[in-house]
């Protein structure tokens, strides 16, 4: 009943918003799945619609905000709480300010702090260190959350950047803040900042990131996450991860490459089963083929090279019309039972551990 | 009859004086070139067009620049709002705003394709610096839609240039690049771009509608057109900044 009233009234909150609104954005998606469950030895079949609603005010003036509604994840409907689920639906609401020095964002959004597609040790405020990721989605990352920052330029290509998070139970000692510095040194733009924030514990987490070219692109960034209490050097040591890889690499014009790592020094470095946790060496590939301007595929693997399971989506893109394209994926994690990623047992996703299986999807997106 | 030779001699050098003295070079005919698409400002609006075998994509941009190297171009089309480019001196920064993303691009990553175009990057927010980056040569002259043409060679000096060998068609009068062939040191072609209309701003004659045809893609070509071009105009000092970018 709960759920009903809250979706019928952001329903209405939609409708009232749009009448309001300057331009809106409307992105549909239809996607049928057709998969396999090995553990089960099932097959099923859905279809999933999504959407996103985009209001933003003019790119003029000193102050501009945006209001992003989705639809739900349906993992979500049927087993989340009401407020997990209207934080989903409420994808951003914020507004941004200009002032003649400095800069204020206050609301629900996302910053994009450090460097990386999938991993990314530098994105402290939202965690970019697993592999909970659907690779079917054009953004492996796009989190959200409240906050308030401010953003102060240093100069042309330069910033320092000051943020406040909230409390997540209410409680004025457990809110979060952080500062980050945005600078180019040669030819190198470097990166460092530091969060504070309270996840069951106050965890202080500072991190570097730099990226440069040496041919392809380059990023390596680093972080640690050190507790209040405990033993601080051991578990500091244990959540220090390090991110790199090379992007941009091209071939032939229309092939290219994409190549991240991660890696946790104190992680467990046993050829065996792994978990996203402690998993020390993850690898990212991405290869893209455009061989026309409306048609690409890619070819999209993470891989944990300890325990050699890997999971992997083949994709393609058909922009068939103006804002009209088809989609096409298929699917798999390739590893054992209780490997990362496993034929016949768990796997990673956004919304916990799920089944693994082989999945073909076929559908359209259309954005007006 | 030794004077009289003397007299022809110096007649006959007086009569090519001119042409050996006044030729212009090769370097000087980039130069011109170069100065005559740089403004000290510019604000235009135009569209992308994108055609091949399976259908056509089309996206409008704002386009501001500032000198040899400044440019910030903002997408205005619906899939891509927001989506902004800001070149300066030897850096390329995209910011997404759906994702509140900044990336920072360098060297080869300047020949991707901008949003699936037969258009890179470096196509659209080339520096007005060319003889810093090239060689040139002169290879004779040629007549292309009706305007006689120097043919030049250019050839990249360093590695950090999208195109390693450029074969441009300048116009005489007008120093208008009307076509140009862009190819790898082995002389594979890697674009076509022809100018197909012009317009007049300030005096000068710039390109209006461009075609553009990346070698690599089969059966696709780009169109960038000009709906408006503005130049010489106040712009706001912070403009081609970090903290306006990502604005």
């Amino acid at each position: 009943m709960v759920k009903k009233s809250l979706f019928l009234s952001l329903l209405l909150s939609i409708a009232l918003t749009l009448s309001a609104a300057e331009n809106p954005v409307v992105e549909m998606q239809l996607l049928n799945t057709t998969s396999y469950t090995p553990a089960t030895e099932q097959w099923s079949q859905t279809m999933a619609p999504a959407m996103s609603l985009s209001i933003s005010s003019g790119r003029s003036g000193n102050v501009q905000g945006e209001v992003v509604l989705k639809t739900p994840n349906v993992n979500l409907l049927t087993t989340a709480p009401a407020p997990a689920i209207y934080d989903d639906i409420l994808h951003k609401a914020y507004f941004k300010a200009r002032f003649p020095s400095f800069r204020l964002t206050a609301g629900k959004t996302r910053l994009s702090w450090g460097d990386g597609m999938l991993f990314n040790a530098g994105d402290v405020l939202y965690g970019s260190n697993d592999t909970s990721v659907t690779l079917t989605q054009a953004e492996l990352r796009s989190e959200t959350g409240l906050l308030v920052s401010l953003n102060y330029p240093l100069g042309f290509f330069s910033f320092a950047e000051v943020t406040v998070l909230p409390s997540p139970d209410n409680q004025i000692e457990h809110m979060g803040g952080g500062a980050r510095i945005y600078t180019t040194v040669q030819d190198t733009k470097v990166e460092a900042g530091y969060l504070t924030s309270y996840e069951s514990e106050r965890l202080h987490k500072p991190y570097i990131s730099l990226q440069g070219n040496i041919g392809p692109d380059w990023y390596l960034s680093s972080s640690v996450a050190i507790p209040q209490r405990g033993d601080i050097g051991e578990e500091t040591l244990d959540s220090l991860v390090i991110t790199g890889g090379l992007y941009h690499i091209q071939y032939l014009k229309n092939l290219s490459l994409r190549l991240e790592f991660l890696t946790r020094p104190a992680g467990n470095w046993k050829a065996e089963s792994q978990s996203d946790d402690d998993c020390p060496l993850l690898l990212y590939q991405e290869l893209v083929y455009t061989p026309s301007s409306s048609l690409s595929w890619s070819l999209r693997t993470i891989i944990s090279v300890m325990d050699l399971s890997l999971n992997a989506t083949l994709g393609v893109n058909w922009a068939v019309l103006e804002g009209f394209s088809l989609l096409g994926f298929l699917s798999s994690p390739f590893g054992e039972e209780n490997d990362l990623f496993s034929w016949k047992g768990k796997v990673p996703s956004p919304y916990g551990p799920t089944d693994a299986r082989i999945a073909l999807t076929l559908g359209a997106s259309w954005i007006f | 009859m030794s004077k009289r030779i003397i007299i022809v001699l110096l007649g006959l050098t007086i009569l090519f004086l001119p042409v050996s003295l006044f030729a212009i070079t090769a370097q000087e005919i980039v130069r011109e070139m170069d100065a005559q698409a740089t403004f000290e400002t510019s604000y235009a609006t135009g569209s992308i067009k994108t055609v091949d075998r399976f259908g056509t994509k089309e996206s409008t941009f704002k386009a501001w620049s500032r000198g040899t190297t400044d440019s910030l171009i903002e997408f205005t089309s619906i899939a891509e709002r927001g989506q902004k480019i800001l070149r300066t001196k030897g850096s390329l920064y995209l910011f997404y705003p759906d994702a509140e993303e900044l990336i920072r691009m360098q060297g080869a990553a300047l020949r991707q394709s901008v949003l699936g175009s037969d258009l890179s990057y470096e196509d659209m927010t080339e520096e007005k610096t060319t003889l810093d980056d090239y060689d040139v040569t002169l290879d004779g002259s040629e007549t292309v839609r009706g305007r006689d043409c120097h043919i030049l060679i250019l050839t990249a000096k360093t590695r950090q240039v999208a195109y390693p060998v450029q074969k441009i068609w300048v116009d005489k009068e007008t120093f208008l690049t009307w076509k140009g062939e862009y190819a790898t040191n082995h002389g594979r072609l890697l674009k076509k771009m022809e100018v197909l209309d012009t317009l007049v701003i300030d005096g000068r004659t710039l390109p209006k509608e461009t075609r553009i045809e990346d070698a690599m893609k089969s059966n696709s070509a780009t169109w960038m057109m000009l709906d408006t071009l503005e130049v010489n105009i106040p712009l706001e000092s912070n403009l081609f900044t970090l903290e306006n970018l990502t604005w």
